[in-house]
């Protein structure tokens, strides 16, 4: 992990802060500190954003709170900024420099009353009235179509507002946190492994992802390391869980498409994915699995009967892939639907297959490298167009650069020793980051002892929510099942 | 479209032959916890548990299903009291018989749908409502149409409009902005009707019953006829606790 020029980094880092905040040493590997007056928050996010910097998120931090911080990826490391507030209850905005900051600060308004000053567009996010969904075109010809919170067909609570002049979408509106939980809250006073298992339960399939981003916030906060053995099983509990997202939005895909035995075939391969999982933990989420300082059990599969599945399933899906993708009638409808431009998600911060899809190399398993992926070999998935289609190739990819990373982890357990879990204890803080099968999940922890004091997460969703309602350029209405489900982000995580 | 035929044919039937068949959980599969030794418990106990579903009283260790998020916490703790049970038919027909080794008598049930109306047997709808979960029983609830358990052979469908369902599922705690919509998804619905609620979420506002955010379950903004605990249910629990709904099955979970 540190084969890394650390020196020209350092300087690359601090030149761009240098005079606009301290740097605050401590900071464990991976991740710098830097602290400044809450007045100074936006120029020195604008600078980061300016060099290179990729914005992640931004929450308040401490009682009442004390601070607000800003974190974003720079050149391999996450960096935070730190803005204290001393007293104050008002800040200036981020967002105008930095769109990727307009919903991280509304939430903060909404939950804190800490004013973000010149925002945009500050109307209460959490709490939505399902009633009243904002108009942002108006026109004598234009309608609005509030589709939701409760929308036909099995899905997650969420509201679109969408405006159309009959068939096209001249607007579509994102209007997440129908269902938000209090759950950042709800860690606090937790002991480490109860926090793991709340961490599992914040968004379902992305149960791995969480837990594992809480364990490894608490086990950088501690100084821990995890054993080898532990490292890779989690692996193969993050890969298996990627494979069953990717083919959750490909069964959704097909179905779209009115692809009756595509979504099926899909539909089943997903389900075997997931019978795997219950077989190899006794959860079909892999919940019960990551445990601060390593993973709980030894799992109850032998590394070569995990192996074999494997094979079985990727013979099956790659004839159903070969059909899927020689099916005109399910490629037009993605080819060209919902097209992102690279410099778009740049600027709003976009993570995950939809920033792969534009070509851009956004992935913390490769940026910030953790766990066993240094050790393991694998290849970015990308691909340039940044429409449906583009989405749904770089998740194909993936499924097969899970399967190529699944088998080199399990060809390595015979060599590693049992040992599966550290204890985890001490005081301090720390980000835990993974690449959930959305895109990067963050966790900030603070621990005392051996519990969790406080903690903040970054989802996928949150920063993917205003590329869904960017990319509607000139599509029509039948599209949004399209585009929405090439996205596929989960309400559950983003309004936590 | 012919080779699609072919490759629908070509595996044959998955299906499950559930519930003509018993359906048997893969080995160590965490479908419910048990209390395996209920008496002489201490009220430390109750400190295992993250969302309080365990209970001392005088003595006596209960443990409330429908608080229970099967994390395994008092498994690990104090296994010689708390084991794993891997079994799906988890659903019940009132809230108190989640509580196991409770010795009151549970509250009587309203009548299964197919007892209210015995034509409804043979073909019901069901809508579903998010109300704040997290997004693993929607997940389970979309299996249930996959062909490893083919909802529909059952005469059991989903529906888009809550006028034509007769079992609403709802998953999630009730956040309060998803309070309003779910009351009237359930009022559109006609007579007779009935209410599933999926997962320990649904059953009791699992980790987030503490933080105010959500009414605490869906018993406590509608009438709920059948608690499928869980987190999530799988698709299996899921499917036993609408037949049970429906009165196709009367087998409630075991103690």
């Amino acid at each position: 992990m540190s084969a890394r020029p650390e020196r020209a980094q350092h300087d690359a880092l601090t030149s761009v802060l240098g005079g606009l905040a301290a740097e605050e040493p401590g900071a464990p590997e991976g991740e710098r500190r830097f602290v400044l007056e809450a007045q100074g928050l936006a120029r020195a996010a604008a600078a980061l954003g300016a060099a290179g910097g990729h914005f992640a998120g931004l929450f308040g931090c401490g009682p009442e709170p004390s601070a607000v911080v800003a974190v974003v990826a720079f050149r391999g490391e996450l960096v935070e900024l730190r803005g204290r507030l001393d007293g104050e209850r008002a800040y200036p905005s981020l967002a105008a420099a930095t769109p990727a900051a307009l919903l991280p600060e509304r939430e903060l308004h909404d939950t804190t009353g800490l004013v973000p000053l010149g925002h945009p567009e500050l109307e209460p996010l959490l709490r939505p009235d399902a009633d009243r969904p904002q108009r942002r075109v108006a026109g004598p010809q234009t309608f609005l179509i509030p589709y939701g919170p409760i929308r036909s067909g099995v899905v997650e609570a969420m509201q679109f507002p969408i405006e159309t002049g009959g068939e096209d979408v001249l607007a579509f509106g994102v209007r997440p946190f129908f269902k938000h939980r209090g759950l950042e809250r709800r860690f606090a006073g937790m002991s480490l492994d109860h926090g793991a298992y709340l961490a599992e339960r914040v968004a379902g399939p992305e149960a791995v992802a969480h837990a594992r981003a809480c364990a490894r916030a608490a086990e950088r906060a501690a100084g821990a390391t995890v054993p080898p053995r532990a490292e890779r099983w989690r692996l193969v509990h993050a890969e298996l869980e990627r494979i069953a997202a990717h083919l959750d939005t490909g069964a959704k895909l097909a179905e779209d498409a009115a692809l009756s035995v595509g979504a099926a075939r899909l539909g089943a391969l997903k389900e075997e994915v997931m019978r795997l999982r219950a077989r190899l933990c006794g959860n079909r989420f892999g919940r019960g699995v990551v445990v601060p300082g390593g993973i709980r059990n030894e799992p109850l599969l032998v590394p070569a009967e995990v192996a074999a599945a494997l094979d079985a399933l990727e013979a099956d899906l790659r004839r159903d892939r070969r059909l899927l993708l020689g099916t005109a009638s399910f490629v037009d409808r993605l080819v060209g639907s919902g097209t992102l431009a690279a410099e778009t998600v740049t600027r709003f911060g976009g993570v995950g297959p939809v920033a792969r899809a534009c070509s851009l190399g956004i992935d913390a398993r490769l940026e910030r490298p953790y766990g066993s992926y240094p050790r393991l070999g694998f290849r970015i998935a990308r691909a340039t167009a940044g429409d449906a289609m583009a989405r749904w190739e770089v998740r194909l990819q993936e499924i097969d650069q899970s399967l190529h990373l699944i088998r080199q982890a399990l060809e390595s357990l015979d060599r590693l020793p049992p040992e599966l879990r550290v204890p985890v204890a001490g005081s301090g803080e720390a980000y835990g980051w993974v690449e959930a099968p959305s895109g990067e999940l963050v966790y900030r922890l603070r621990i005392e002892g051996s519990t969790v004091a406080e903690a903040r997460i970054v989802p996928p969703a949150l920063r993917n929510w205003p590329l869904l309602s960017e990319s509607f350029r000139g599509d029509v209405l039948t599209d949004v099942a399209f585009v929405e489900h090439s996205f596929n982000l989960s309400p559950a995580g983003s309004d936590r | 479209m012919l080779e699609w035929l072919v490759r629908g044919l070509r595996h044959g039937v998955l299906t499950t032959g559930y519930p003509r068949e018993t359906e048997p959980a893969p080995a160590g599969f965490r479908g419910r916890v048990a209390v395996t030794r209920a008496e002489g418990g201490s009220a430390a106990l109750e400190r295992l548990c993250p969302t309080g579903a365990i209970r001392v009283r005088s003595g006596r260790v209960l443990l409330d299903r429908g608080r229970c998020v099967l994390c395994g916490a008092c498994v690990e703790q104090a296994p010689e009291r708390f084991a794993f049970v891997a079994d799906y038919e988890t659903a019940t027909r009132s809230r108190a018989a989640l509580v196991v080794g409770d010795v009151g008598t549970p509250a009587p049930a309203r009548p299964a749908l197919g007892d209210r109306r015995w034509t409804l047997r043979r073909s019901i709808f069901i809508r579903h409502v998010d109300a704040g979960s997290d997004g693993a029983e929607e997940w389970e609830i979309q299996a249930l149409a996959n062909p490893y358990y083919d909802l529909q052979r059952l005469g059991l469908f989903f529906t888009a409009s809550p006028r034509h369902a007769d079992v609403l599922l709802v998953t999630g705690g009730v956040t309060s902005p998803l309070r309003e919509p779910l009351r009237r998804t359930y009022e559109l619905m006609p007579e007779p009707k009935a209410v599933v609620a999926v997962g320990s979420d649904a059953c009791s506002g699992g980790f987030a019953a503490a933080t105010g955010e959500v009414a605490g379950g869906v018993d406590q903004v509608l009438p709920v006829d059948v608690y499928v605990p869980g987190s999530p249910p799988a698709p299996v629990a899921i499917l036993h606790g609408l037949l049970l709904a429906a009165g196709v099955v009367t087998g409630e979970a075991p103690a």
